[in-house]
Protein backbone atom coordinates (compact mmCIF):
# COMPACT_ATOMS: atom_id res chain seq x y z
CA UNK A 1 0.00 0.00 0.00
CA UNK A 2 1.48 3.37 -0.98
CA UNK A 3 2.08 5.53 2.03
CA UNK A 4 3.36 9.12 1.96
CA UNK A 5 5.08 10.99 5.02
CA UNK A 6 2.70 14.12 6.43
CA UNK A 7 4.21 16.75 9.17
CA UNK A 8 2.33 17.78 11.90
CA UNK A 9 3.24 21.26 12.05
CA UNK A 10 2.02 22.03 15.54
CA UNK A 11 4.34 19.37 17.08
CA UNK A 12 7.53 19.64 14.83
CA UNK A 13 10.37 21.63 16.05
CA UNK A 14 11.46 21.92 13.09
CA UNK A 15 15.17 21.63 13.94
CA UNK A 16 16.19 17.36 14.12
CA UNK A 17 16.29 14.02 12.61
CA UNK A 18 14.22 14.09 9.77
CA UNK A 19 15.74 16.46 7.87
CA UNK A 20 18.85 14.14 8.27
CA UNK A 21 17.58 10.15 7.55
CA UNK A 22 15.70 11.21 4.58
CA UNK A 23 17.17 9.21 1.76
CA UNK A 24 15.66 11.63 -0.88
CA UNK A 25 15.47 14.86 0.95
CA UNK A 26 11.91 15.15 0.97
CA UNK A 27 11.37 16.52 4.84
CA UNK A 28 13.67 19.71 4.52
CA UNK A 29 11.63 22.10 3.05
CA UNK A 30 11.47 25.81 3.29
CA UNK A 31 7.47 25.53 4.22
CA UNK A 32 7.93 23.01 6.44
CA UNK A 33 5.25 20.59 4.51
CA UNK A 34 7.13 16.95 3.23
CA UNK A 35 7.88 16.95 -0.54
CA UNK A 36 4.83 14.62 -1.55
CA UNK A 37 6.86 14.13 -5.20
CA UNK A 38 9.97 13.16 -3.52
CA UNK A 39 8.79 11.28 -0.60
CA UNK A 40 8.88 7.45 -1.54
CA UNK A 41 7.15 6.43 1.81
CA UNK A 42 10.40 4.74 3.40
CA UNK A 43 9.28 5.84 7.10
CA UNK A 44 12.33 6.29 8.51
CA UNK A 45 11.97 9.68 9.22
CA UNK A 46 8.39 9.01 11.19
CA UNK A 47 10.53 6.62 13.49
CA UNK A 48 13.39 9.02 13.53
CA UNK A 49 11.10 11.89 14.87
CA UNK A 50 11.63 12.08 18.51
CA UNK A 51 8.06 14.39 18.59
CA UNK A 52 5.52 11.71 16.75
CA UNK A 53 5.20 15.04 14.50
CA UNK A 54 5.08 12.31 11.23
CA UNK A 55 2.29 10.12 10.49
CA UNK A 56 2.44 7.88 7.16
CA UNK A 57 -0.62 8.36 5.39
CA UNK A 58 -1.92 5.91 3.04
CA UNK A 59 -2.08 7.01 -0.60
CA UNK A 60 -4.48 4.56 -1.69
CA UNK A 61 -7.65 3.79 -0.13
CA UNK A 62 -9.75 0.29 -0.68
CA UNK A 63 -12.89 1.14 -2.18
CA UNK A 64 -15.76 1.12 0.55
CA UNK A 65 -17.84 -1.67 0.72
CA UNK A 66 -20.89 -1.45 -1.12
CA UNK A 67 -24.02 -1.14 0.74
CA UNK A 68 -27.80 -2.39 -0.58
CA UNK A 69 -30.01 0.13 -2.53
CA UNK A 70 -32.97 -0.56 0.33
CA UNK A 71 -29.93 0.38 3.79
CA UNK A 72 -29.09 3.22 1.36
CA UNK A 73 -32.41 4.16 0.49
CA UNK A 74 -33.48 4.15 4.30
CA UNK A 75 -30.18 6.10 5.27
CA UNK A 76 -31.04 9.10 2.80
CA UNK A 77 -34.39 9.50 4.27
CA UNK A 78 -33.05 9.96 7.63
CA UNK A 79 -30.54 12.31 6.38
CA UNK A 80 -33.21 14.35 5.05
CA UNK A 81 -35.02 14.43 8.09
CA UNK A 82 -32.08 15.53 9.71
CA UNK A 83 -31.36 18.18 6.89
CA UNK A 84 -34.37 20.04 7.96
CA UNK A 85 -33.96 19.51 11.71
CA UNK A 86 -31.03 21.30 11.51
CA UNK A 87 -32.61 24.16 9.01
CA UNK A 88 -35.45 25.12 11.06
CA UNK A 89 -33.15 25.14 14.37
CA UNK A 90 -30.90 27.45 12.50
CA UNK A 91 -33.58 29.32 11.62
CA UNK A 92 -35.26 29.67 14.93
CA UNK A 93 -31.75 30.46 16.90
CA UNK A 94 -31.77 33.32 13.86
CA UNK A 95 -35.17 34.77 14.64
CA UNK A 96 -35.58 34.53 18.42
CA UNK A 97 -34.23 37.02 20.80
CA UNK A 98 -34.17 34.40 23.44
CA UNK A 99 -30.49 34.18 24.31
CA UNK A 100 -31.27 30.34 26.14
CA UNK A 101 -33.70 29.28 22.97
CA UNK A 102 -30.80 30.56 20.31
CA UNK A 103 -27.96 28.53 22.39
CA UNK A 104 -30.40 25.41 22.26
CA UNK A 105 -31.24 25.78 18.84
CA UNK A 106 -27.53 26.03 18.06
CA UNK A 107 -26.61 22.89 19.95
CA UNK A 108 -29.30 21.17 17.57
CA UNK A 109 -28.30 22.78 14.47
CA UNK A 110 -24.37 21.52 14.64
CA UNK A 111 -25.98 17.62 16.29
CA UNK A 112 -28.39 17.75 13.44
CA UNK A 113 -25.78 18.23 11.03
CA UNK A 114 -22.83 15.19 12.73
CA UNK A 115 -25.92 12.97 12.65
CA UNK A 116 -26.52 13.87 8.91
CA UNK A 117 -22.33 13.54 7.93
CA UNK A 118 -22.24 9.98 10.31
CA UNK A 119 -25.29 8.41 7.94
CA UNK A 120 -23.95 10.09 4.81
CA UNK A 121 -20.82 8.41 5.36
CA UNK A 122 -22.22 4.90 6.12
CA UNK A 123 -23.92 5.30 2.89
CA UNK A 124 -21.02 6.14 0.63
CA UNK A 125 -19.64 9.29 1.28
CA UNK A 126 -16.82 7.91 2.91
CA UNK A 127 -13.89 9.04 1.48
CA UNK A 128 -13.17 11.81 -0.80
CA UNK A 129 -11.66 10.07 -3.93
CA UNK A 130 -14.94 7.44 -4.35
CA UNK A 131 -16.07 7.40 -7.62
CA UNK A 132 -19.33 8.56 -5.48
CA UNK A 133 -18.37 11.47 -4.48
CA UNK A 134 -16.62 12.04 -7.33
CA UNK A 135 -19.61 11.43 -9.83
CA UNK A 136 -21.51 13.39 -7.64
CA UNK A 137 -19.46 16.42 -8.44
CA UNK A 138 -18.93 15.98 -12.04
CA UNK A 139 -22.86 15.61 -12.15
CA UNK A 140 -23.27 19.13 -9.93
CA UNK A 141 -20.19 20.80 -12.80
CA UNK A 142 -22.59 19.74 -15.80
CA UNK A 143 -25.56 21.03 -14.39
CA UNK A 144 -24.95 23.62 -11.41
CA UNK A 145 -28.07 23.77 -8.99
CA UNK A 146 -27.24 28.10 -9.61
CA UNK A 147 -25.14 30.67 -10.72
CA UNK A 148 -24.09 30.95 -7.30
CA UNK A 149 -22.57 26.98 -7.21
CA UNK A 150 -18.62 27.17 -6.65
CA UNK A 151 -17.75 25.79 -10.21
CA UNK A 152 -14.11 26.72 -9.46
CA UNK A 153 -13.94 24.78 -6.14
CA UNK A 154 -15.79 21.26 -7.60
CA UNK A 155 -13.46 21.57 -10.84
CA UNK A 156 -10.33 21.77 -8.87
CA UNK A 157 -11.53 18.93 -6.66
CA UNK A 158 -12.01 16.93 -9.46
CA UNK A 159 -8.39 17.88 -10.94
CA UNK A 160 -6.31 17.06 -8.21
CA UNK A 161 -8.34 14.11 -6.40
CA UNK A 162 -7.62 10.69 -7.97
CA UNK A 163 -10.44 8.38 -8.08
CA UNK A 164 -9.66 5.17 -5.82
CA UNK A 165 -12.28 2.40 -6.64
CA UNK A 166 -12.93 3.21 -10.46
CA UNK A 167 -13.25 -0.58 -12.02
CA UNK A 168 -10.99 -0.44 -14.47
CA UNK A 169 -12.51 1.96 -17.29
CA UNK A 170 -11.43 0.30 -20.73
CA UNK A 171 -10.32 2.40 -23.45
CA UNK A 172 -11.23 1.32 -27.10
CA UNK A 173 -10.71 2.18 -30.62
CA UNK A 174 -13.94 2.14 -32.93
CA UNK A 175 -12.71 0.21 -35.91
CA UNK A 176 -15.74 1.52 -38.06
CA UNK A 177 -14.69 5.32 -37.76
CA UNK A 178 -11.78 5.12 -36.05
CA UNK A 179 -12.54 7.48 -33.03
CA UNK A 180 -10.50 6.61 -29.52
CA UNK A 181 -12.80 6.77 -26.70
CA UNK A 182 -13.44 5.61 -22.64
CA UNK A 183 -16.26 2.84 -21.67
CA UNK A 184 -19.10 4.80 -19.58
CA UNK A 185 -19.32 3.65 -16.08
CA UNK A 186 -22.67 3.03 -16.71
CA UNK A 187 -22.36 -0.79 -16.56
CA UNK A 188 -24.06 -0.44 -20.71
CA UNK A 189 -21.93 -2.39 -23.67
CA UNK A 190 -19.58 -0.29 -24.52
CA UNK A 191 -20.68 1.87 -27.87
CA UNK A 192 -18.90 4.19 -29.94
CA UNK A 193 -19.69 7.77 -28.96
CA UNK A 194 -19.70 9.16 -32.94
CA UNK A 195 -21.23 5.95 -34.92
CA UNK A 196 -22.85 3.90 -32.12
CA UNK A 197 -20.87 0.56 -33.44
CA UNK A 198 -20.52 -2.15 -30.90
CA UNK A 199 -19.36 -5.51 -30.40
CA UNK A 200 -16.35 -6.59 -32.67
CA UNK A 201 -16.28 -3.20 -34.40
CA UNK A 202 -14.05 -2.27 -31.42
CA UNK A 203 -10.88 -2.68 -30.39
CA UNK A 204 -9.69 -2.93 -26.66
CA UNK A 205 -7.04 -0.99 -26.55
CA UNK B 1 -36.96 -4.66 38.70
CA UNK B 2 -34.06 -3.57 36.41
CA UNK B 3 -34.57 0.17 34.11
CA UNK B 4 -32.01 0.84 31.95
CA UNK B 5 -31.20 4.38 29.48
CA UNK B 6 -31.53 3.82 26.66
CA UNK B 7 -29.04 5.87 25.63
CA UNK B 8 -26.17 5.31 27.68
CA UNK B 9 -26.86 1.95 28.81
CA UNK B 10 -27.27 3.30 33.17
CA UNK B 11 -29.09 0.54 35.05
CA UNK B 12 -31.56 1.53 38.01
CA UNK B 13 -31.66 -1.51 40.17
CA UNK B 14 -34.63 -1.37 42.64
CA UNK B 15 -33.15 -4.08 44.66
CA UNK B 16 -30.04 -2.15 45.34
CA UNK B 17 -31.67 1.38 45.52
CA UNK B 18 -34.10 2.90 47.91
CA UNK B 19 -36.68 4.28 46.01
CA UNK B 20 -39.07 2.09 43.57
CA UNK B 21 -38.58 3.16 39.98
CA UNK B 22 -42.34 4.57 39.18
CA UNK B 23 -41.86 6.51 42.37
CA UNK B 24 -39.11 8.63 41.48
CA UNK B 25 -40.09 12.05 40.77
CA UNK B 26 -40.98 12.97 37.22
CA UNK B 27 -37.68 15.78 36.81
CA UNK B 28 -35.45 12.87 37.83
CA UNK B 29 -32.90 12.10 35.47
CA UNK B 30 -30.17 9.78 34.28
CA UNK B 31 -27.08 10.83 36.58
CA UNK B 32 -24.66 9.69 33.34
CA UNK B 33 -26.23 11.40 30.71
CA UNK B 34 -29.12 12.74 31.90
CA UNK B 35 -32.15 11.45 29.65
CA UNK B 36 -35.11 11.94 31.27
CA UNK B 37 -36.99 9.29 33.17
CA UNK B 38 -39.14 8.53 30.00
CA UNK B 39 -36.49 7.29 28.20
CA UNK B 40 -36.14 4.24 31.09
CA UNK B 41 -37.03 1.06 29.89
CA UNK B 42 -37.77 -1.96 32.31
CA UNK B 43 -35.94 -5.02 31.71
CA UNK B 44 -39.12 -6.76 30.63
CA UNK B 45 -39.84 -4.26 27.72
CA UNK B 46 -36.03 -4.29 26.47
CA UNK B 47 -36.39 -8.14 25.87
CA UNK B 48 -39.23 -8.63 23.57
CA UNK B 49 -38.17 -7.57 19.88
CA UNK B 50 -41.38 -6.81 18.12
CA UNK B 51 -42.00 -8.18 14.37
CA UNK B 52 -42.23 -5.44 11.81
CA UNK B 53 -43.13 -5.18 8.28
CA UNK B 54 -40.28 -4.07 6.74
CA UNK B 55 -41.26 -1.09 4.87
CA UNK B 56 -38.90 -0.61 1.20
CA UNK B 57 -38.96 3.17 0.73
CA UNK B 58 -38.62 4.13 -3.25
CA UNK B 59 -35.50 5.66 -4.73
CA UNK B 60 -35.03 8.96 -3.38
CA UNK B 61 -35.36 11.14 -6.32
CA UNK B 62 -32.38 13.80 -5.64
CA UNK B 63 -31.00 15.21 -2.32
CA UNK B 64 -31.80 18.24 -1.17
CA UNK B 65 -29.29 21.19 -0.87
CA UNK B 66 -29.83 20.31 2.55
CA UNK B 67 -28.24 16.86 2.72
CA UNK B 68 -25.85 18.10 -0.10
CA UNK B 69 -24.71 20.53 2.76
CA UNK B 70 -24.46 17.69 5.12
CA UNK B 71 -22.83 15.19 2.21
CA UNK B 72 -20.35 18.23 1.68
CA UNK B 73 -18.79 19.05 5.20
CA UNK B 74 -18.37 15.30 6.11
CA UNK B 75 -16.01 15.31 2.66
CA UNK B 76 -14.62 18.04 4.01
CA UNK B 77 -13.33 16.50 7.15
CA UNK B 78 -12.65 13.29 5.59
CA UNK B 79 -9.94 15.11 2.96
CA UNK B 80 -8.95 16.97 6.70
CA UNK B 81 -8.10 13.46 7.93
CA UNK B 82 -5.48 12.38 5.27
CA UNK B 83 -4.03 16.12 5.57
CA UNK B 84 -5.44 17.13 2.16
CA UNK B 85 -5.98 20.58 3.39
CA UNK B 86 -6.62 22.28 0.06
CA UNK B 87 -9.32 20.14 -0.62
CA UNK B 88 -10.80 20.00 2.70
CA UNK B 89 -11.52 24.00 2.30
CA UNK B 90 -12.73 23.28 -1.16
CA UNK B 91 -15.39 21.10 0.23
CA UNK B 92 -16.19 23.20 2.83
CA UNK B 93 -16.50 25.58 0.21
CA UNK B 94 -19.28 23.74 -1.18
CA UNK B 95 -21.35 22.91 1.50
CA UNK B 96 -21.03 26.41 2.37
CA UNK B 97 -22.98 27.04 -0.49
CA UNK B 98 -25.59 24.34 -0.03
CA UNK B 99 -26.55 24.93 3.95
CA UNK B 100 -27.19 28.55 1.99
CA UNK B 101 -28.78 27.35 -0.48
CA UNK B 102 -31.43 25.47 1.52
CA UNK B 103 -34.86 26.73 1.17
CA UNK B 104 -36.89 28.16 4.27
CA UNK B 105 -38.84 26.57 5.90
CA UNK B 106 -42.35 27.98 6.88
CA UNK B 107 -42.90 28.94 10.34
CA UNK B 108 -40.00 27.00 12.33
CA UNK B 109 -41.19 26.57 15.51
CA UNK B 110 -39.68 24.12 18.54
CA UNK B 111 -42.52 22.13 17.87
CA UNK B 112 -41.68 21.66 14.48
CA UNK B 113 -38.18 20.06 15.64
CA UNK B 114 -40.21 17.59 18.26
CA UNK B 115 -42.33 16.64 15.31
CA UNK B 116 -39.56 15.63 13.11
CA UNK B 117 -37.83 14.16 15.75
CA UNK B 118 -40.57 11.95 16.71
CA UNK B 119 -41.00 10.78 12.82
CA UNK B 120 -37.36 9.88 12.90
CA UNK B 121 -37.67 7.64 16.00
CA UNK B 122 -40.87 6.17 15.64
CA UNK B 123 -40.93 5.41 12.03
CA UNK B 124 -37.29 6.03 9.98
CA UNK B 125 -35.25 4.61 12.65
CA UNK B 126 -36.91 1.50 13.24
CA UNK B 127 -37.53 0.85 9.68
CA UNK B 128 -33.55 1.41 9.22
CA UNK B 129 -33.04 -0.74 11.81
CA UNK B 130 -34.85 -3.61 10.38
CA UNK B 131 -33.36 -3.08 6.90
CA UNK B 132 -29.98 -2.69 8.31
CA UNK B 133 -30.82 -6.06 10.55
CA UNK B 134 -32.33 -8.23 7.34
CA UNK B 135 -29.43 -7.00 5.23
CA UNK B 136 -26.84 -8.00 7.83
CA UNK B 137 -25.27 -4.61 7.60
CA UNK B 138 -23.00 -3.69 10.72
CA UNK B 139 -22.12 -0.86 9.96
CA UNK B 140 -25.61 0.44 9.53
CA UNK B 141 -26.43 -0.92 12.37
CA UNK B 142 -23.78 1.03 14.08
CA UNK B 143 -24.73 4.52 12.39
CA UNK B 144 -28.82 3.83 13.52
CA UNK B 145 -27.72 3.28 17.31
CA UNK B 146 -25.58 6.31 17.40
CA UNK B 147 -27.93 8.51 15.50
CA UNK B 148 -31.08 7.52 17.57
CA UNK B 149 -29.88 7.59 20.79
CA UNK B 150 -29.05 11.46 20.01
CA UNK B 151 -32.36 12.05 18.03
CA UNK B 152 -33.82 10.89 21.78
CA UNK B 153 -31.75 12.86 23.53
CA UNK B 154 -32.27 15.97 21.33
CA UNK B 155 -36.23 15.16 21.70
CA UNK B 156 -36.47 15.43 24.88
CA UNK B 157 -34.66 18.45 25.72
CA UNK B 158 -36.59 20.36 23.11
CA UNK B 159 -39.62 18.74 24.70
CA UNK B 160 -38.53 20.15 27.63
CA UNK B 161 -38.12 23.54 26.98
CA UNK B 162 -41.57 23.35 25.37
CA UNK B 163 -43.06 22.54 28.13
CA UNK B 164 -41.11 24.61 30.72
CA UNK B 165 -39.70 27.38 29.22
CA UNK B 166 -35.96 27.52 28.97
CA UNK B 167 -34.86 28.67 32.57
CA UNK B 168 -32.99 25.29 33.41
CA UNK B 169 -30.92 26.43 30.44
CA UNK B 170 -30.02 29.99 31.99
CA UNK B 171 -27.15 29.55 33.90
CA UNK B 172 -25.63 26.34 33.12
CA UNK B 173 -24.10 25.19 29.24
CA UNK B 174 -24.81 23.23 26.42
CA UNK B 175 -21.95 20.90 25.61
CA UNK B 176 -22.83 18.69 21.60
CA UNK B 177 -20.39 16.06 21.36
CA UNK B 178 -18.28 16.80 17.73
CA UNK B 179 -18.20 13.27 16.63
CA UNK B 180 -22.01 11.63 17.32
CA UNK B 181 -23.53 14.67 18.37
CA UNK B 182 -24.88 14.27 21.35
CA UNK B 183 -26.11 16.85 23.60
CA UNK B 184 -25.60 17.71 27.02
CA UNK B 185 -26.46 20.66 29.68
CA UNK B 186 -24.64 20.52 32.05
CA UNK B 187 -21.86 22.76 33.86
CA UNK B 188 -18.59 20.54 32.04
CA UNK B 189 -19.02 17.78 29.64
CA UNK B 190 -19.61 14.18 31.01
CA UNK B 191 -15.68 12.43 31.49
CA UNK B 192 -16.77 10.55 28.65
CA UNK B 193 -19.80 10.54 25.51
CA UNK B 194 -22.74 8.49 26.86
CA UNK B 195 -23.12 7.54 22.97
CA UNK B 196 -19.75 7.03 21.07
CA UNK B 197 -17.34 6.66 23.95
CA UNK B 198 -15.04 9.44 23.11
CA UNK B 199 -13.17 11.72 25.82
CA UNK B 200 -14.70 14.98 27.26
CA UNK B 201 -11.85 17.22 25.31
CA UNK B 202 -14.28 16.36 21.72
CA UNK B 203 -17.12 18.03 23.37
CA UNK B 204 -18.11 21.68 21.91
CA UNK B 205 -19.49 24.42 24.25
CA UNK B 206 -22.53 26.03 22.31
CA UNK B 207 -22.45 29.42 22.16
CA UNK B 208 -25.14 32.22 22.01
CA UNK B 209 -24.13 34.43 18.48
CA UNK B 210 -25.54 32.76 15.30
S1 LIG C 1 9.01 8.53 4.41
FE1 LIG C 1 11.15 8.26 3.75
S2 LIG C 1 11.22 9.36 1.80
FE2 LIG C 1 9.34 10.03 2.80
S3 LIG C 1 9.96 11.88 3.85
FE3 LIG C 1 10.15 10.19 5.32
S4 LIG C 1 12.29 9.55 5.16
FE4 LIG C 1 11.85 10.81 3.36
S1 LIG D 1 12.26 14.97 13.45
FE1 LIG D 1 10.12 15.46 13.96
S2 LIG D 1 10.25 17.27 15.29
FE2 LIG D 1 12.25 17.05 14.28
S3 LIG D 1 12.10 18.37 12.49
FE3 LIG D 1 11.48 16.31 11.85
S4 LIG D 1 9.26 16.27 12.09
FE4 LIG D 1 10.01 18.03 13.20
ZN1 LIG E 1 -28.41 7.55 30.55
ZN1 LIG F 1 -20.30 11.24 21.18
Amino acid sequence: MKRIAVRNLRLCTKDCLCLYVCPNGATDTEDSIIDKDKCIGCGVCADACPSKAISMVIQDYPPQQKKKESVVNAINRLAENKAKEEKAARQIASSTTDNNLRRLMNAVARSSRLVAEDLLREGGYMLPQSSNSLDLLASLIAAPPSDEFPMKAANEILSTIECNDRTGRGKYRCTVCFTEFEEEDDGEKPSCPMCHAEGKALEKL
Amino acid sequence: MKYICSVCGYVYDEDSEKIPFTELPDDWTCPMCKAPKSLFESEEETEAPEIREIEESDDMEQLSPGVLAALFSNLARGAQKQYKTRESELFSEIAGYFTAASPSLPEADPEMIKELTENDLTILYRNLNDIASSAADRGALRVKVWGEKVTKIVNAIGSRYIREGGDFLSSTEIWVCSICGFVYIGDTPPAICPVCKVPDWKFDRIEGGT
